[in-house]
């Protein structure tokens, strides 16, 4: 028996005649002789009645000043996957194939007990197999699992897995199924070299590596979900990226090592997150690890997780999601970090205190806690830690297989961006990309530019 | 419609990848270089020229930072001479150094995670390791240390996350830097 399992979106499933094609796609599989097993998302997304944030707003509604229980929300978060779910496999009825609608407890899909983020820890696929050995047609609820029937704490209680979840559980039956293939069904028709909302241009991809969709999906673009990526890339599941609404063949998504020419090329521009960028300046470059700590510890405590991380002789930055800002400033802003001199200064100070500084104003912790610590200066040496601030910064980036093998990749990204007046604020890379951190006002046209230099021409 | 009956014949498969730090990687034979730059109206063309000549001498570079006075990257360490002879052809300052490893700390959703950085550089610190560069990306935290403290630097490490002998993969520039 080929199994091939078919995830559909929620674009896909949004409305009568979209979800009409959807189910085309199945019967075509099961018409070749595959047995197509099919995961969908919720019906619509943001304000749709069915959408997962619709139902969770339902929630909030009740009284904005208390948040639902994580076990809760994703009981009610997973109602949108079964409803839609439901609707699909009559579609399917309706069209005159046996088809059966399962929730993925229903499906064997066994998390942890991470509420609104678990991980799947195992599939026990019996039922499923069985069913396809029937000749029905599953339709398995993306996005959500439930806790070991025997959990010390939690018995049997529905989860979900978090951002791209139905395509981790497209991804993970196909696994457990030992699929043919993996299928994820989009509006669009495969992996585009950019975003063809900022770049009409956009070329789609014939062929990628797991490794090139893992670092696409990370740096921004919403095609396929970084671990549904990971799940096919360590199981070595053939994927494909392709379009309900077109018969393109869309792109498939492959181990490197099959792929010889896809080794050092480079495969799409994406762009990702509202960032601040945060320059602290540490004058006294012996003290300066011991007070790198304790920012770090500061944003660990906080739950503010930093990035982009850079180094001087005398400065420490990083950029932190633009929601966790406010947390961050506020606790930066007028922290002191006390270092004890193993031997008094010129003047007879035994130990310097730092103190972050973000900006001169009435209402910063600095200009209350600065002065408090003039009492003290005859004894310890008060020095300030200034801090600069880009906001609306956003990071772009080129996915290059190999670039750290190849010269010139930076240079003609740089080029292009200077030639263009844009300022690079920062640049990152990893082995699968070079990125740089720009103005949010600059990105279309960074985007675009970057597009005509590197695939147009 | 009659249903089938469960059955557990199939076994169970279990599959994604643990939530935090799964490996350390270390690179050896890593070269640094700091180019110094006037905080003035041609630092960006500085900088582009700087990229330039790399390119034209066939120099490869990762981990590139810039900064307010100077722009650093590094580079494989048997490409050094050659840096050093693209850069003298700018006429900037420059001073580069090759005793030097690349520590990679590698995580799943990285960018997810909260207290690595702390975790390392409190491991670095205890190996007496000093950092020249660091970077990040949605798998991995690295680290540009002295080779001389990379071994002791790995061991801490690897305590702090809890890893064993298995998770540590090492390879060096110098057989790679003509690829």
């Amino acid at each position: 028996m080929k199994i091939v399992v078919q995830k559909f979106g929620g674009t896909s499933v949004d409305c009568p005649e979209s979800r009409l094609l959807a189910a085309k796609k199945v019967i075509q599989a099961k018409m070749s002789g595959l047995s197509p097993v099919v995961v969908v998302s919720a019906i619509g997304r943001k304000g749709k009645p069915y959408a997962t944030d619709t139902l969770v707003q339902v929630l909030r509604d009740i009284d904005p000043q208390v948040p639902p229980a994580p076990r809760e929300q994703d009981m009610m978060m997973a109602c949108g996957e079964i409803i839609s779910t439901v609707v699909f496999a009559h579609t399917l009825q309706t069209l005159g194939y046996k088809a059966i609608a399962l929730s993925g407890g229903q499906a064997g899909i066994i998390t942890d007990p991470e509420f609104g983020n678990a991980r799947i820890l195992e599939i026990r696929p019996h039922y499923i197999n069985r069913l396809l050995e029937q000749g029905y047609i599953p339709v398995v609820c993306g996005f959500q699992g439930i806790t070991q029937p025997n959990d010390e704490y939690e018995h049997g209680a529905i989860t979900t897995l978090g951002r791209g979840g139905s395509d981790t559980t497209a991804a993970a039956l196909g696994v457990a199924l030992s699929a043919t293939a993996v299928e994820i069904y989009t509006d669009v028709d495969g992996i585009k070299t950019a975003d063809p909302d900022l770049v009409p241009a956009a070329k789609t991809l014939e062929v990628c590596t797991y490794e090139e969709v893992a670092e696409i999906a990370h740096q921004g673009a919403k095609v396929v979900h970084p671990r549904a990526a990971e799940i096919a890339m360590d199981h070595n599941i053939p994927l494909w990226v392709k379009s309900t609404f077109s018969d393109a063949p869309g792109t498939r998504i492959t181990d490197s090592t099959a792929l010889d020419a896809v080794r050092q090329r480079l495969t799409g521009i994406t762009h990702t997150g509202k960032l601040v960028y945060i320059r602290l300046e540490i004058e006294n470059a012996e003290h300066k690890p011991h007070v790198e700590r304790e920012v770090y510890r500061m944003m660990a405590r906080a739950g503010v997780n930093i990035f982009l991380v850079t180094f001087s002789p005398k400065g420490l930055s990083f950029t932190v999601p633009r929601t966790l800002y406010p947390i961050a400033r506020d606790l930066l802003d007028g922290m002191v970090v006390p270092i004890a001199l193993e031997e008094p200064d010129s003047e007879g100070k035994q130990s310097v205190y730092y103190i972050f500084k973000f900006s001169e104003g009435l209402d910063l912790a600095y200009s209350v806690q600065r002065p408090l610590l003039g009492a003290v200066e005859k004894h310890i040496r008060i020095v300030d830690v200034p801090a600069s601030v880009i906001e609306n910064c956003t990071m772009v980036s080129v996915i290059a297989s190999g670039h750290r093998r190849v010269h010139g990749v930076l240079a003609m990204i740089y080029e292009t961006l200077l030639n263009a007046g844009i300022a690079v604020h920062q640049t990152a890379d990893s082995e699968m990309s070079v990125s740089f951190l720009l103005s949010e006002s600059d990105v279309q046209r960074a985007v675009r530019l970057l597009h005509e230099r590197l695939f147009e021409k | 419609m009659s249903l089938p009956a469960t059955e557990t014949k199939a076994p169970n498969v279990s599959f994604e990848r643990e939530r935090g730090v799964y490996a350390i990687h270390i690179t050896r034979d890593v070269a640094h270089a700091v180019v110094t730059l006037e905080d003035d109206s041609l630092r960006s063309a500085r900088i582009l020229q700087v990229f330039r000549v790399l390119a034209s001498a066939e120099v490869p570079i990762f981990l590139t930072k810039l900064h307010r006075s100077a722009v650093t990257f590094a580079f494989a360490g048997p490409d050094l001479p050659r840096v050093e002879a693209a850069l003298k052809t700018v006429g900037v300052k420059s001073t580069a150094r090759r005793d030097l490893a690349v520590i990679a700390v590698r995580a799943a959703s990285m960018r997810d995670l909260t207290g690595v950085m702390v975790a390392i550089a409190d491991g670095l610190y205890a190996a007496g390791a000093r950092l020249f560069e660091t970077g990040d990306s949605h798998n991995s935290v690295v680290c540009l240390i002295e080779n001389e403290r990379a071994d002791e630097a790995v061991q801490h490490l690897k305590s702090a996350f809890r890893l064993d002998a298995t998770a540590i993969r090492e390879q060096n520039l110098s057989s790679e830097a003509a690829v």
